[in-house]
């Protein structure tokens, strides 16, 4: 029995939202592709339809909300896997009979394993020694080699995160909000209700729309339903293990463009960052204590993912601002529009996920893309930054909009 | 204009604690702001973090802050979480010690251990009873009290020390009064009769009880009382962890 509930819970956090990811790589440059990237894009994808369907079965059904919203939830997560798993299926077929036409096709089964994955994830794919040669070679598009040291720093930090997972197992951190927060998550588990019965006493309550509009509750109790765990053992226990290491993953995207071709430099700048994890419990209000003390509340994640998302995103959009290299056309599936503004689609969903995280998150999350486009757009002096902007922050609009209407009727 | 400045400045140093390792990211900005060459990437993590630190001692900002957010006020130190302080100090560090990756790893780890506070040492951080993350005496007292399957939900009154983790284990179990009371010092009845004396009086509880309810109240065997619940009509049906746990047949539908 437990052993299925771990595979459920394998199923529903790391299969489906890395198979949501599939779906999403297709709008991304050749070396965004890799497993990390795939992998948050997913769980983005996640959070934003989850935000659309939570929220409108919150407002539009009355009674059993909740199992109506997991019957179109996990729906629709199916099917955006499926889609994605399909695209990916088809890519490795071509690839695979173009491969047995020209006679290259390797013909053990590690080598069939290890092309199949390199064909998926591009982006992790290391380079050639003659690539890097290449006087016209790009080198902030390649993935390098580490070396013998880089190995060990990478392993010292892993030693940390490790380390950092089983303490979010082994200690149980103290915080008032959870009378609230994860009762929230448990009732909707429990008695199929979306945010109408007061967590603190059991009586009933009208929709509280500033808490109710951040569904970061549903979604974990979205989890604990399908998998069949308790709401609070997913959300102590299981959300740590989870959403600890997607954050590294958010901060490893941004080292890896911060460092460039000092690639041995990246494990060292993530060991710094574990340790600042770890160690930036200076008061209370620090974001590293919500990190490491409140995971599974939606305002941790909106100091801790969404915060750190954009800034990626905005690391990531000033990085393309370079002219156009040797590797550009063949980044961007021949400078394809939507591959060359896949940034602006992320902060999108971004947007989206922020909202079902906290309503401060779409304030947070505004203000801060206001500001970085604002020198986007003094640094560029492209004026259709503007436009992108608007278009992308189109789901912080429509929340307000809801919000507004629900909490003025 | 200048008193709310110097609330910012409260805030500031109240979010920081200790303040070392506000002073350690203060250092890496202007490091970055001064040394980093490659203007995109000053743009996106020295220049945008000081626009925000900029900000966020502007008593307009505050303002607006305020006026936007019902608990501004108290809410204010989150625009702090604007700054990627973490990234700063590490790629600060990592540019720093560009080539003496090994000294920079000791130095720079070091002073991020030294400035700051390790998290499991937290006064709110306590080891683990169980995957729950809440008193296993909860657990225990929520499974006698429990309902069955089919049965209606039961109300209980529980002590404040376990008034936050009861129904984060079972949602069956109502509460005449949860968090909110406790914490916003809101009035409620049943709290008056029961936290707020010295000694309980007992007929005085049972009044507010029975008003709301309660089948269930749970107390510390030592808890000071004026006449014993059994005596009242109540019935004793168990102790966990010294704590009593009695219903009243009153209450039983």
């Amino acid at each position: 029995m437990i052993l299925i509930k771990v595979l459920l819970l394998v199923f529903w956090l790391l299969i489906i939202p890395l198979c949501m990811g599939l779906f999403v790589q297709s709008i991304l440059p050749t070396t965004k592709k890799t497993l990390g990237i795939t992998f948050i894009c997913g769980y983005l994808l996640s959070f934003a339809s989850f935000e659309i369907v939570a929220i409108g079965s919150m407002l539009k059904i009355k009674y059993g909300a909740f199992i109506v919203c997991c019957s179109i939830f996990s729906a629709v997560q199916m099917i955006i896997a499926i889609l994605g798993i399909g695209i990916t299926a088809a890519k490795l077929r071509k690839s695979f009979t173009e491969a047995r036409e020209e006679g290259t096709i390797s013909t053990g089964a590690f080598e069939k394993v290890k092309a199949a994955f390199l064909l998926t994830f591009p982006g992790n794919k290391k380079a050639e020694p003659e690539a890097l040669m290449s006087p016209r070679t790009d080198v902030r598009l390649l993935k390098l080699q580490y070396s013998k040291e880089g190995i060990v720093f990478w392993a010292i930090f892993v030693l940390i995160v490790v380390f950092q997972l089983v303490m979010a197992i082994a200690m149980a951190p103290f915080d008032g909000d959870d009378a609230y927060y994860v009762v929230e998550s448990l009732l909707a588990q429990q008695a199929d209700v979306m945010n109408t019965i007061l967590p603190y006493t059991g009586s009933s309550t009208s929709l509280d729309i500033r808490h109710a509009m951040a569904v970061f509750t549903m979604w974990i109790a979205f989890i604990a339903k399908m998998s069949g765990v308790h709401a609070t053992i997913v959300a102590h226990s299981v959300m740590p293990l989870v959403l600890i290491p997607l954050v590294y993953m958010i901060y490893l995207e941004c080292g890896r463009i911060l460092v460039g071709s000092k690639r041995d430099a990246l494990p060292v700048f993530m060991i710094f960052i574990a340790l600042f994890q770890m160690f930036g419990n200076t008061s209370i209000y620090t974001a590293e204590t919500f990190l490491m003390m409140r995971t599974w509340q939606g305002k941790a994640m909106v100091a801790n993912m969404m915060l750190p998302l954009v800034l990626w995103l905005f690391l990531w959009r000033f990085d393309d601002c370079r002219k156009p290299g040797y590797l550009w056309k063949e980044e961007t599936g021949g400078g394809k529009t939507i591959i060359r503004n896949s940034t602006w689609v992320l902060l999108f969903l971004v947007n989206m996920a922020a909202g079902i995280m906290s309503s401060m998150g779409i304030i947070f999350c505004g203000a801060l893309i206001g500001l970085l486009s604002f020198i986007l757009l003094i640094y560029t002096r492209n004026f259709k930054i503007i436009i992108k902007v608007i278009l992308a922050m189109i789901p912080s609009a429509v929340y307000l909009l809801i919000y507004l209407a629900v909490w003025m009727p | 204009m200048y008193g709310i400045f110097r609330e910012n400045l409260v805030t500031f140093k109240l979010y920081g604690g200790n303040g070392y390792l506000l002073f350690l990211f203060v250092a890496a900005l202007i490091y970055l702001l001064f040394t980093e060459k490659d203007m995109r990437k000053k743009l996106v993590i020295a220049i945008a973090p000081f626009i925000v630190l900029v900000l966020f001692f502007l008593p307009v900002t505050k303002i607006a802050f305020v006026a936007i957010l019902d608990d501004g006020a108290d809410t204010y130190y989150r625009i702090l979480w604007l700054l990627p302080m973490g990234v700063c100090i590490a790629y600060a560090g990592c540019k720093l010690f560009e080539s003496h990756k090994r000294i920079g790893l000791v130095v720079v780890s070091a002073a991020i251990i030294l400035c700051g506070s390790i998290v499991y040492k937290n006064e709110y951080m306590k080891r683990a009873e169980n995957l729950y993350h809440i008193p296993q005496v909860a657990v225990d007292i929520c499974d006698v009290i429990s309902p069955e399957e089919g049965e209606p939900r039961v109300r209980a009154l529980f002590p404040e020390e376990l008034v936050h983790f009861v129904r984060q284990y079972d949602t069956n179990i109502m509460m005449p009064y949860g968090r909110d009371i406790i914490a916003w010092k809101y009035y409620n009845a049943v709290h008056e009769a029961f936290e707020n004396v010295e000694t309980i009086n007992a007929s005085e509880l049972l009044k507010t009880t029975r008003e709301t309810k309660c089948r269930y109240i749970v107390m510390y065997k030592d808890r000071s009382i004026d006449y014993s619940l059994e005596a009242m009509g109540l019935t004793l049906i168990d102790t966990i962890d010294g704590y009593n746990i009695y219903e009243d047949p009153e209450m039983v539908e």
